[in-house]
């Protein structure tokens, strides 16, 4: 005579069985994101070349060290944006935090304006306030030079938007110094060059997401 | 259906008949599984799980001459590891795991007793990554044995091994578009102390 448990026991295995042949299906991720890459201009003895340069900061550097220059309430607008670009992320491939010390920063934010002798800056020309990313790439264009220099500055100050256009501006010149080293051509994201927008858009979620699985071709180095 | 009727009555005039063969049982060791999830972006993106230490807690009456029923459970410390092609292994969210089974346990080969049941378990995690809608509630089919090392009175020591089986999904995971389930087969092994009345 066959005993209930046993039966029972064949019962769960024969469930078990059923059911173990499922494997989840991911998204397609298409069509959404924009170029995040450095189309950068260079001569090879005397003929104009373009190379196609991505960047992203290597898991090993994680979380990315951010200085962040106490002035306009920028600290506070960098933490929210290193929280606003990590929530983009499933899997923890970016991570941020604010260092006291800038000796080991990677990223320096401060509250002026760049020095003029930058030559490899990106702009965001907000209503209120101006930010620029100085992407150096070094002679050899494969290195990011560490610390990279972010600027996010007041343009209008007293103006009723100025919290908000701080907030933005942080947000996109973090964006730079993550590796998103173009302009969006959508004037929502928060990639455009005069961005206005409040949150990332699903265009500049998939973008970093982009950018963060696909083979970098520059690394950071520390001069 | 007589056994689980009978488990049934059995647990429902517990404390006045049954309470002196009651076992009682603590237990740790480490759980292992397969991948979590699996994600394309360029390339494959395994989300696997490294090791967790599990402690568990069960106790368990008779309900025929050789069977016993009760319940199991279980807290992990999970953690999950991201694997991805050309890139190197990451650690990522770490989780708890809170399990609950009912099940029944009897013996199966000399000393040998086997364990099946089923129940929920709940992934207690922060609020980010997979889990940031919050932790899935899964069903949980258990199979396992245990094997008594030493036995002293009502003391003994039993080595375990258990077999859990999950489809896991996360509510974040389905808002960005993930469909069905993952196939999630852990393999525990530990100790336990157990204490029969």
């Amino acid at each position: 005579m066959i005993r209930p448990a046993s039966l029972a026991l064949a019962a769960t295995l024969g469930l078990v069985a059923a059911v173990a042949c499922s494997d989840i299906v991911s998204p397609t991720r298409t069509g959404l994101s924009y170029d995040w890459r450095l189309l950068l201009n260079y001569d090879s003895a005397g003929i104009p070349l373009q190379d196609t340069l991505s960047f992203h900061w290597p898991r090993s550097s994680l979380p990315v060290k951010v200085w962040v220059e106490d002035q306009n309430g920028l600290p506070d607008h960098i933490r929210t944006a290193i929280a606003t670009w990590k929530a983009a992320f499933l899997y923890g491939e970016w991570d941020a935090k604010v260092v006291s010390d800038s000796a080991i920063a990677d990223v320096i934010v401060r509250a002026i304006q760049p020095p003029p002798q930058s030559s490899s800056l990106r702009y965001a020309l907000a209503e209120a306030c101006i930010g620029a990313t100085d992407v150096d790439t070094v002679a050899n264009r494969h290195q990011l030079r560490v610390p990279v220099h972010a600027y996010v500055y007041v343009s209008i100050p007293g103006d009723p938007r100025l919290e908000e256009c701080l907030n933005t501006v942080a947000t996109h010149e973090l964006g730079h110094t993550m590796g998103l080293l173009q302009h969006s051509r959508d004037s929502t994201d928060i990639m455009y060059a005069v961005p206005t927008a409040d949150a990332l858009t699903a265009s500049d979620v998939a973008t970093v997401v982009n950018a963060y699985h696909f083979k970098a071709t520059m690394v950071p180095v520390r001069p | 259906m007589r056994f689980f009727t009978t488990t049934l009555a059995l647990a429902a005039l517990l404390p006045a008949t049954l309470t002196a063969q009651a076992r009682y049982s603590f237990g740790a060791g480490a759980t292992g599984g397969t991948k979590l999830a699996t994600d394309r972006i360029f390339q494959d993106i395994d989300i696997t799980q490294r090791i967790a230490p599990t402690f568990t807690l069960g106790a368990s009456l008779p309900v025929s001459a050789r069977e016993r029923a009760g319940i199991e459970v279980s807290l992990g410390f999970g953690k999950t590891r991201i694997k991805e092609e050309g890139f190197s292994a990451y650690d990522g969210v770490s989780y708890k795991t809170l399990g609950f089974t009912v099940g029944a346990d009897g013996p199966m080969l000399k000393k040998l007793r086997y364990r099946f049941g089923a129940g929920l378990t709940k992934y207690l995690a922060d609020k980010e990554g997979i889990f940031r809608q919050g932790g899935p509630l899964l069903l949980t089919l258990t199979l396992g044995s245990d094997y008594p090392v030493i036995t002293s009175g009502k003391v003994g020591l039993v080595a375990r091994l258990r077999y859990n089986y999950q489809r896991f999904s996360t509510d974040e995971l389905r808002s960005i578009g993930f469909s069905r389930t993952q196939d999630v087969h852990q393999l525990g092994l530990g100790l336990a102390v157990e204490y029969t009345r």
